[in-house]
């Protein structure tokens, strides 16, 4: 029934847009006449509407700019990645959510993606996982977030098993001048201000800050927790150089609170530079250091983290080959006291390194194939070298379409949990746990058929092996200990596709599919496979509609559906629907209405037995100042 | 109850007011009308190809954001009678007939570099790409402004009007 109405809706859109392709092309009004004054006053959309450029990247790429987050009036990172068909986004509370691409999504499970922001990494070594709550960057920044799905390839540092998600901040140049925008309803308050402007000749700079304050969201799978959260996050971003170097400094600085106990509070700040700098003609290089620091104090649990980290990159073209080789050194300091329960992991503070060593080449053996073969060396202080090789097939007919191949290997690294977490005599520390494994087989299509219609059809068929189990070592009495004892295959099917089906009219529709068979060997038991192999929806399909409806109002609706959850059943399947209304009052004034989750009061998204709290609907009023 | 044919009335007339329907100007649509502008404040030096050929030579070396856009607002626009061909490279290789160049992706210091003292005037944009060109567009207060690299002007021989420096944001005369 569901698959016949996408179907219907897919149809109608192909069939609207054949109509309107024609008038789709020339939308722009005529700026030949204008005086160089007169265009320097022209009030512009900050990103372009029409499709980004055809990236040459073979991999399963979703791109989601800035304007699209601005347009879908969403307020916090993980709802905006809501955005990438391609993910699996599920919020847990207020702050918290777990996000992930081809399966084992969860709080626990949630593992294997690896997401930076400009270029700085921030999964944690203590459970692999991505502590979204920590991240709240000005979302007016964003100039774009890359999503892709599937290992990434070999440019991409340690943990991008499953996914890697890329979010880049505009240039400190592109954003000069004033924003203020303030948002209010009854679930949630914002307020944020960013100032840029030019330093000295040729750099530029900007310092920002924002405010949130959300409310808690009602009890469901888990039971119900004070989990509103107040915060802010203070920041700056400055650009400069000239014509051989480029300089990149970005500061950030976070605080916010909870009501979950006394005393709960996370903080963070950063540090993150970069340098690039041309060789000559065919060489150029990338070099860039991190410093981040955090520390969560939440029911009675202190988990703080240092990282430094160091990136270099070499890129070199000769003849038909572009080679790109580099390396990277990880350093993290972590401290975790559990003063909740009995768990602890030992010791409470430890010093981790993980390094990595790439190269890669992509030769054009004909102008239209292009043979993609890299290595990737991985590191850490649990386990040694890691040899992760990947090769890759480009073959682009036309500048219009691309299709493409890949074989890859990619291991997560053990996490300090994975290793280190014990309570005896009931669990021991798994002092030999070893590196969960993927060979991915992937293939792809990406192209813009016509002119007002972008299509993206990606197939993949994953392989695992040694993959997380908890189990008891004797028979079926204590002690209990992690092991490396699961194997399994997933496949599936990501498809998307953009139409502009009238000149004012942008629709969009993607779905993607997730099958698992997965199985502990030698016949053994996992007493928490749900922790190994989270709980997916087996389908998931997202829409949206983005209308021009005059010059001056804009509305976004878009629609979700997500299927049950395989190993959650106490989480079902749900639709629910968001959008916004936007009016420009002048060029400079800008208000809003947006909602998220509007179709029901609250529908579950998550089955952490502890945690889930349930989505609930989002309703608030905001007004942007530009200037 | 009351207030609600007032709201609809105060929305009635609003989307009156704002018909007929019409996109917003993208940042893009802007950038490439500006291009071939650049044109009439920029002397070139006497046996650049921007002098002697008989059409101004556009490039677009790398990405090309533009696509039809900058070919339209080419075709509207001449320097002393001579109109301007886009030419699309991938690299440098093939550009000492541009007059102007727009360099963009993941290779634009490089591209840069490849041009070396070639008299074109390089373009680029602070949204994608942190190689600086003579010219380097740039949002500020959502409009589109850009900053202008005197130095590089001269070391290609050009010499830039007032008019367009006074347009810049900063100029970088060392």
């Amino acid at each position: 029934m569901r698959i016949a109405l996408g179907a219907v809706a897919l149809g109608s859109i192909l069939l609207c847009a054949g109509r309107a392709s024609a008038e789709a092309v020339a939308e722009q009004p005529d700026l030949s006449d204008l005086s160089i004054e007169q265009l320097a006053q022209i009030k512009v959309t900050s990103a372009s509407k029409t499709e980004e450029p055809l990236s040459e990247a073979p991999a399963a790429l979703y791109v989601i700019t800035g304007q699209d987050i601005e347009d879908s009036g969403v307020t916090s990172l993980p709802e905006a990645l809501r955005l990438a068909p391609n993910l699996n986004v599920q919020q847990v509370t207020t702050s918290q959510y777990a996000i992930a691409a081809r399966g084992f999504n969860g709080v626990q499970a949630g593992n294997k993606l690896l997401v930076l922001i400009d270029g700085r990494s921030i999964y944690t070594p203590l459970a692999d996982n991505v502590i979204w709550e920590l991240h709240q960057p000005l979302l007016e920044d964003v100039q774009q977030i890359e999503v892709i799905s599937g290992p990434g390839g070999t440019l991409y540092g340690p943990n991008a098993v499953n996914g890697v998600v890329t979010v880049a901040t505009k240039s400190a140049q592109d954003t000069i001048g004033g924003l203020i925008r303030g948002t209010v309803g009854p679930e949630e308050r914002s307020a944020a201000a960013r100032y840029g402007f030019s330093l000295g000749s040729s750099g530029a700079m900007r310092v920002s800050a924002n405010w949130l304050d959300r409310e808690g969201l009602p009890g469901g799978v888990g039971p119900d927790s004070d989990d509103d959260m107040r915060g802010w996050q203070a920041g700056f971003r400055t650009d400069f150089g000239g014509e051989t170097d480029a300089f990149m400094i970005k500061g950030n600085l976070f605080h916010a609170t909870d009501d979950l106990l006394d005393g709960d509070r996370l903080s963070a700040h950063s540090l993150n530079g970069r340098w690039s700098h041309v060789l000559g003609p065919n060489a150029s290089f990338v070099f860039q250091s991190v410093y981040d620091w955090y520390k969560r104090d939440v029911t009675r649990v202190r988990d703080s983290l240092t990282t430094f980290e160091n990136n270099a990159q070499l890129n070199l073209t000769a003849g038909r080959h572009q080679i790109v080789a580099g390396a990277g050194v990880r350093r993290t300091n972590d401290l975790f006291i559990n003063g909740l329960n009995a768990f602890a992991v030992v010791p409470e503070r430890r010093g981790l390194w993980v390094y990595n060593v790439f190269a890669q080449d992509r030769f054009a053996v004909t102008n239209d194939v292009s043979l993609i073969a890299g290595v990737k060396l991985e590191k850490s202080s649990f386990v040694g070298w890691q040899l992760l090789p990947n090769l890759r097939v480009a073959y682009q007919p036309s500048k219009r379409a691309l299709f493409w191949a890949a074989v890859s290997k990619a291991v997560r690294t053990p996490s300090r949990i994975d290793r280190q977490l014990q309570l005896p005599p009931l669990l021991l520390p798994s002092t030999d746990f070893d590196t969960e494994k993927l060979t991915a087989l992937e293939a792809g299509y990406r192209g813009d058929p016509t002119s007002w219609l972008s299509l993206s059809v990606n197939l993949f068929y994953n392989f695992y092996n040694d993959l997380r189990t908890t189990e008891f070592l004797n028979g079926a009495t204590i002690p209990i200990e992690l092991l490396n004892g699961r194997k399994g295959r997933s496949y599936g099917i990501e498809a998307w596709g953009k139409a502009q089906v009238l000149p004012w009219w942008r629709l969009s529709l993607g779905a993607t599919t997730l099958h698992k068979s997965f199985h502990v060997v030698d016949s053994r038991i996992d007493l928490q496979p749900r922790n190994s192999l989270g709980a997916d929806p087996h389908w998931q399909v997202v829409g949206s509609s983005d209308m021009d409806l005059t010059s001056k109002i804009r509305l976004t609706l878009d629609v979700r559906g997500v299927g049950p959850l395989d190993l959650a059943p106490e989480v079902p399947g749900y639709v629910e629907a968001g959008g916004q209304l936007a009016y420009d009052l002048n060029d400079r004034v800008e208000l809003f209405v947006a909602g998220r989750n509007l179709l029901h009061r609250t529908h579950a998204e998550n089955g952490d037995p502890a945690a889930s709290q349930v989505a609930h609907r989002t309703v608030y009023a905001g007004t942007r100042l530009r200037f | 109850m009351r207030r609600a044919p007032v709201l609809f009335l105060a929305i009635a007339i609003t989307l009156l007011a704002a018909a007929p329907a019409s996109a917003d100007i993208s940042d893009t649509a802007v950038k490439a009308a500006f291009i071939p502008k650049f044109a009439r404040y920029v002397t070139w030096p006497p046996a650049a190809p921007a002098r002697t050929a008989g059409q101004m030579v556009l490039c677009i070396i790398g990405d090309d954001p533009f696509g039809a856009t900058l070919n339209q607002a080419a075709s509207s626009q001449s320097v002393d009678g001579r109109p301007f061909v886009i030419k699309r490279l991938s690299s440098a290789a093939g550009s000492g007939d541009c007059a102007i160049a727009f360099i963009d992706g993941s290779h634009a210091g490089e591209t840069l570099s490849a041009l070396g003292r070639q008299p074109i005037l390089t373009v680029t944009d602070a949204r994608s790409s942190s190689a600086r060109g003579v010219i380097h567009f740039a949002i500020v207060g959502g409009r589109v402004r850009f900053f202008i690299d005197n130095a590089q002007a001269q070391a290609r021989g050009l010499t830039i009007s007032s008019r367009l420096l006074a347009l810049a944001i900063g100029v970088n005369q060392r």
